[in-house]
């Protein structure tokens, strides 16, 4: 095992929210190796969601976390994977998400997203934070970009394509800005955290 | 004339015409505050604390804003 298979399996990353963009980033960190998830999701599978989001047909119904959970043991039945099934807020992030080395934001509204990034940085002593804004739409892949902005919080996104502006979320520019935040999340593990 | 940097631009203001606090500067820029992150000089500001938190000149705000999508 390389020091970097290393360093993966001994992290512990959170990932807030499990639509297109958690679901994806939890699939590519188990892939990547990752040896710790704590998910977090208070909603269900909707057929809507399959436009976009890592679930199948037969997962209609289910709470997002079980089906997370199902989907990520068949792809790697030894990482740890930790659910919470219930709407996060500035009094239960610091709890679920202690020991985590990096947060994942990944909901869906402007306001759970500031809510997430503040309390993590003002709560919480350890954790970077990746949060995504501006994902929306088709094409201008280029315009996705990750930029560190401090020392604990990294923001990946064009930062204006929104659904506030009316456009619609699509799994191919989704799964980019997801995969823009998987890639940062491993890069913080492998090259700022000590296994 | 009075400075603020924002997010690494500076901003010329005339003189006593900087915004009294962060809550006003967002006003100012047409920013709701439940979608952004404000840090001052490399501290973060709560939200809670936006409309009690001074500005002063010469002062670098970072204001991490945040659209809908996920």
């Amino acid at each position: 095992m390389t020091s970097i298979d290393e360093n993966l399996k001994q992290a512990v990353v959170g990932i807030a929210g499990l639509g297109g963009v958690g679901s994806t980033v939890a699939v590519a960190l188990c892939r990547a190796g990752v040896g710790h998830l704590v998910i977090a999701d208070f909603d269900k599978v909707e057929s809507s969601n399959l436009s976009r989001q890592q679930y199948f047909t037969d997962q209609v119904g289910r709470n997002k976390v079980d089906a997370t959970i199902e989907n990520l043991q068949r792809i790697n039945p030894g990482m740890k994977v930790e659910g919470h099934r219930g709407k996060l807020n500035a009094h239960n992030v610091p709890e679920i998400f202690v020991g985590a080395d990096v947060i994942a934001e990944c909901f869906d509204t402007a306001q759970a997203k500031q809510m997430i990034v503040e309390t993590v940085l003002t709560k919480m002593d350890k954790p970077i934070v990746v949060s995504v804004s501006g994902l929306a739409g088709y094409g201008n892949s280029n315009a996705i970009q990750s930029r560190r902005i401090s020392d604990r919080l990294i923001l990946v996104g064009d930062g204006v394509s929104s659904t506030e502006s009316g456009q619609v979320l699509m799994a191919a520019r989704v799964g980019i800005a997801a995969c823009h935040q998987a890639n940062a999340i491993v890069e913080v593990i492998v090259d700022e955290i000590q296994a | 004339m009075e400075v603020l940097k924002i997010n690494g631009i500076e901003k010329q203001f005339p003189a006593g015409q900087l915004p009294s606090t962060v809550a006003e500067l967002l006003e100012q820029l047409d920013i709701k505050p439940a979608t952004v992150v404000a840090e001052i000089d490399g501290q973060i500001i709560e939200r809670k604390k936006f409309a009690e938190t001074k500005l002063r000149n010469g002062q670098s705000i970072e204001l991490v804003r945040f659209v809908g999508g996920g």
